[in-house]
């Protein structure tokens, strides 16, 4: 029985922990070539933002690191990424998700 | 003042208001970090919209000149751009002032090669420029003439660096006057004292060399003395930003000229910009 209990807890716990990571949708840490000014980099955030449930976008010069959080309800493909970084002016070369082991 | 008889023989006669008025219309709207003067690669992300206000002032000898414009640009994709410019002429001539709509410019740049890396990118693009007869009568050189220009330029975290050529071609008016072709060369440096930061303000210095070699004037087939020549500027400036909203301004100061027959030399030209990212 107390196994049983144990397990039911771990269960539930893991369901309430992927609910609240889902909730706080994802973030994209995107390393892009090209960044030097801030008044150019101002075409990335303008992309971003204009793209439906992106909930906001920080841009780190000095690291040529932009990243964005998105809602539950939206990701990126690598293609979809590479494309708004490329209309900004720019160059993607790769990215990274937080706490994604891949 | 230069579609009627009368402005042309008085255009003959004062050949100091040419290269003033040649400046206006050869003024070069400013995209993002390009050069204040000279051209650079720089365009619009896809779907962005720059509006601009730009003064340029110009004085040569007894004749003072200043453009105001507005100017609004679109980009139609990451790599390639389409804008107007629309001129309000003052010219402070002979104790005189005369005021009026000068000749609007349709342009277009499109960069054809770009190479980013990790805090720079260095790109290379080419420009267009037609300026339609559209003008007052006492500002329009009654003429539709194209620029054309190649341009390149490397951006980094601190340093910058431009070169760019253009070529003026200029159409005959309906007197018969031609004014002579330009070519325009551009060699520019730039420098950022302290590293950027998206929103915080940002400065670069700039220094540029711009020549400028003008070809004769013809009327009718026949070149006109007073006319041409060649010369150099040396022109510090400076751009400041804070995240979309930008500043530019530059003074050009000539270093060195050889103009054909009697002409003035240009004492100096200012520009002053304001542009905003939409």
């Amino acid at each position: 029985m107390l196994k049983l209990n144990t397990l039911m807890i771990t269960l539930t716990l893991l369901y309430t922990r992927s609910l609240s990571a889902q909730a706080a949708g994802t973030q994209y840490d995107i390393r892009v070539d090209g960044l030097a000014c801030p008044f150019c980099a101002y075409g990335i955030e303008k992309k971003f933002v204009k793209t439906d449930g992106v909930k906001s976008v920080d841009i780190n010069i000095a690291k040529g690191l932009v990243i964005v959080k998105t809602g539950a309800d939206k990701s990126f493909t690598d293609s979809q990424l590479r494309e708004i970084i490329n209309d900004a002016g720019f160059t993607m070369k790769s990215y990274t998700i937080p706490g994604n082991p891949e | 003042m230069w579609t009627s008889k009368a402005s042309i023989i008085n255009w003959i006669h004062k050949p100091a208001t040419l290269l003033a008025a040649f400046f206006m219309t050869l003024s070069q709207p400013g995209y993002a970090h390009d050069p204040i003067f000279g051209l650079g690669p720089h365009v619009l992300y896809k779907g962005g919209v720059e509006l601009a206000l730009h003064s340029h002032r110009a004085k040569q000898g007894d004749d003072k000149e200043t453009e105001f414009s507005v100017e609004a640009v679109y980009g139609i994709t990451g790599d390639w751009l389409a804008g107007i410019e629309l001129p309000y002429v003052q010219e402070d001539a002979a104790g005189e002032r005369i005021t009026g709509m000068g000749d609007a410019a349709l342009f277009t740049k499109y960069r054809f090669w770009r190479l980013d890396t990790f805090g720079a990118q260095e790109s290379a693009a080419v420009a267009l420029r037609l300026k339609p007869d559209t003008g007052a009568d006492e500002f329009t050189t009654g003429t539709t003439d194209a620029i054309v220009g190649l341009t390149y330029g490397y951006e980094s975290i601190k340093w910058y660096r431009w070169a760019s050529a253009r070529y003026r071609l200029n159409d005959k008016n309906d007197q018969g006057l031609e004014r002579g072709n330009v070519t325009l060369l551009d060699f520019v440096a730039g420098w950022r004292p302290a590293p950027p930061s998206y929103l915080n303000a940002d400065t670069v210095w700039l220094l540029e060399l711009n020549g400028e070699l003008i070809a004769k004037a013809k009327r009718n087939g026949a070149s006109l003395s007073n006319t041409g020549g060649d010369q150099w500027f040396l022109s510090p400036g400076i751009f400041w930003t804070k995240r979309n909203f930008a500043i530019k301004a530059g003074l050009q100061i000539p270093v060195s000229h050889d103009l054909n027959g009697n002409q003035d030399k240009a004492d100096y030209r200012t520009s002053l910009s304001v542009e905003w990212h939409l």
